[in-house]
């Protein structure tokens, strides 16, 4: 009962990390039908570049964090700027299936490359929030970053499903999403919330990053695999259901930690993308996609 | 060899509304069509003479790699370019042509050949039984799930023992052994150069067809395609088919010219290496996606300072072509030489205007000639 009860635990942090960035992915798709694929590598810059601040440049670990989550923001308005406005807003450049993937697939390679450039290949965690040992309940043990590794992924999740379906403002983002003559033409600025939305899951996603960088460790490959899982469990929610995705990222986290625990180590993770494929694959209705019939 | 306008090659006689006499639509298509073969030719002889020329340099190396990449993105221009299908597994293809080579080779003593022949047929097999299930896929559906299929088929190889785990597996034979390194390098270079040239028929064949004309109106509109008659899902398996297949012939062609293969070929990194070579260099254009595989395969190796910076370039690379000219650098030049002979037609036209005018002025002594027409 207590591997079962430890592998749960395990299996709900590392859930948490795909949750939440499903969940990032899931509300900005929903606001301008594009995938952010440059949100893991947001979380590496927010956990790399922290550890940086805080251990090469010597500021006090609450400054770092402040500098960094301003950084990432700053890069993020950038983007926005430099790429998706003249993108999305002027009618320039490449558009439907390819612009849907890869103008942050481009933005993806940029910040890798910064990472590179900039930190090396080391691998980074920042210091601790909640330092000490991990919590013991009899043979029940689970790290204080994981706690709040889990915390802030059920909180995001509820905050953002929360914002899209009780206030004005969330609505007017989704009406974005659905068609953005429309929401035009009613008064809603679609390109201020593409851009405010942008900006905050990219936050959102470093402060994810720092939380979680010092149970696993950052390097500056770490993003593409966050924002792939990430993609994984945002199209499970059909791509626009934010709250839904951090629980089916929690699903699909406890299932890789049961199977590693119970099946194969080795083979845990082939056996989870095993089964995600066949569920894209054979049922896709659950990412809002229907079949073609056989 | 850029996208072919299959309304400029093909003999289209579309009705004029409301004019008496007009004939349904009739859609040629060449059947004996010499393109893709002269194409095919002038690419293997063009890359064999290059590679010739640099004498088993390691520069020639450089080039063999690129030659064996560009296999793989000939077909990514039908797949992904020509007929808009997002799928993302031709990395996982190489795999199955490297590892295959791989095994047959220092498992079973197949020779070179015997090997690529067979890795064509378990490919071809192997990319249909795949290819019958994703395909059934829509759109982001089917990427998604091809997104996971490097995924798992990379980790699959760094635990097998049998694929030699995280070292891979070496001791791949060259397809053309010479008397020394050189001699197989360069031999071997010119062998690669020939599929090149196979695989950019095929592909130019294939896009210059009827199948070609309706893989442009699925690309188009699936909807509209269907209403003429296409066949949504053969059409989409074929493509992936070939795609996977061409894809599996550069694999083996790499490990062939690497003496080597490690999962590293599996990984993600290897598709977005891909996807870069046939986006910036230009996803509708076969000589593009031939040049991209080329220089960027070279650029990674070439200096220390872009080797590092790489992903970097790349990127903005891609950012800028994406925003200027979705059609990459082989649309930009597409567009710029299409200008000028513009210009050219339209000067030629003046002159030719003006001459005709001096002659009849000439004979006739005068009149505008306007009634002569």
């Amino acid at each position: 009962m207590s591997q079962f009860l430890n592998l749960f635990a395990a299996g709900l942090t590392s859930g948490a990390i795909y949750g939440i960035f499903g969940a990032c992915l899931a509300v900005w798709f929903r606001v301008c039908n594009v995938l952010n694929l440059a949100v893991g590598d947001f979380a590496m810059f927010g956990a790399i570049g922290t550890a940086w601040l805080v251990q090469s440049a010597g500021l006090p670990f609450i400054a770092g964090i402040v500098v960094d989550l301003a950084g990432v923001g700053l890069a993020a308005w950038l983007f926005d700027w430099a790429v998706l406005h003249p993108a999305f807003d002027r009618g320039r450049g490449a558009h439907g299936i390819v612009g849907v993937f890869f103008y942050t697939f481009g933005l993806s390679l940029v910040l890798e490359g910064v990472a590179r450039a900039w930190f090396g290949g080391d691998v980074w965690g920042a210091p601790d929030i909640w330092s000490g040992s991990a919590l013991s309940v009899l043979d029940f043990h689970v790290q204080r970053a994981g706690i709040l590794v889990i915390g802030l992924a059920v909180v995001s999740g509820l905050a953002l499903w929360a914002y899209l379906r009780f206030t004005v403002s969330g609505r007017a983002a989704s009406a974005c999403g659905e068609s953005t003559l429309g929401s035009r033409i009613v008064g809603i600025d679609s390109a201020k919330f593409r851009r405010r939305i942008f900006i905050g899951t990219a936050v959102l996603a470093a402060v994810f990053g720092i939380v979680e960088s010092p149970l696993s460790g950052y390097t500056y490959l770490s993003g593409p695999t966050l924002s792939l899982i990430g993609t994984v469990a945002a199209g499970f929610a059909s791509f626009r259901r934010p709250g839904r995705a951090v629980a089916i990222g929690l699903v699909i986290g406890v299932v890789e930690s049961l199977l590693g625990g119970y099946v194969s180590s080795s083979y845990n993770d082939v056996l989870l993308y095993a089964i995600l494929f066949g569920v894209i694959i054979f049922r896709p209705e659950v990412l809002g996609l229907s079949a073609e019939p056989a | 060899m850029t996208e072919p306008a299959a309304a400029d090659r093909s003999t289209i006689s579309a009705p004029v509304p409301g004019s008496p006499g007009s004939a349904p639509a009739v859609h040629r298509v060449r059947r004996r069509d010499p393109a893709p073969l002269g194409a095919g030719i002038f690419t293997a002889a063009v890359a064999a003479l290059v590679l010739a020329a640099m004498n088993g340099s390691y520069l020639g190396l450089t080039v063999t790699t690129g030659v064996g990449y560009a296999i793989v993105t000939v077909g990514m221009v039908l797949q992904l370019g020509y007929s808009r299908q997002l799928a993302f597994s031709q990395s996982v293809f190489m795999g199955v042509g490297a590892y295959g080579t791989a095994v047959l080779e220092t498992k079973y003593g197949f020779s070179a050949i015997e090997s690529l022949l067979a890795v064509i047929g378990l490919a071809l097999v192997v990319s249909l039984l795949i290819g019958a299930v994703v395909t059934r896929a829509p759109g982001l559906a089917l990427a998604l799930a091809t997104l996971l299929l490097p995924l798992f088929i990379y980790q699959l190889a760094t635990f097998s023992g049998w694929l030699g785990s995280f070292s891979g597996i070496s001791g791949v034979l060259p397809f053309w052994m010479g008397e020394d390194y050189t001699a197989t390098l360069v031999q071997s270079g010119v062998f690669s150069a020939v599929l090149l040239g196979i695989a950019t028929a095929i592909v130019l064949r294939v896009m210059r067809s009827g199948v070609g004309l309706q893989l442009m109106a699925m690309a188009a509109d699936e909807r509209l395609g269907e209403s003429l008659g296409v066949s949504l899902r053969q059409r989409r398996l074929e493509v992936f088919v070939l795609g996977s297949v061409l894809a599996a012939v550069g694999g083996a062609v790499l490990a062939s010219v690497q003496g080597i293969v490690t999962p590293n070929l599996l990984s993600e990194t290897t598709e977005i290496t891909l996807l870069l070579m046939v986006f910036v260099a230009g996803r509708k254009s076969i000589a593009g996606a031939i040049l991209g595989a080329v220089v960027i395969e070279y650029l990674t190796t070439s200096t220390s300072f872009i080797s590092t910076n790489i992903g970097t370039i790349e990127g903005i690379a891609l950012l800028i072509i994406l925003l200027v000219e979705p059609d990459g650098v082989a649309g930009a030049i597409d567009r710029l030489l299409g200008r000028r002979t513009d210009q050219w037609a339209a000067s030629l036209r003046t002159w030719g205007a003006a001459q005709l005018k001096t002659g009849r002025l000439g004979t006739r002594g005068g009149g505008n000639g306007a009634g002569n027409a």
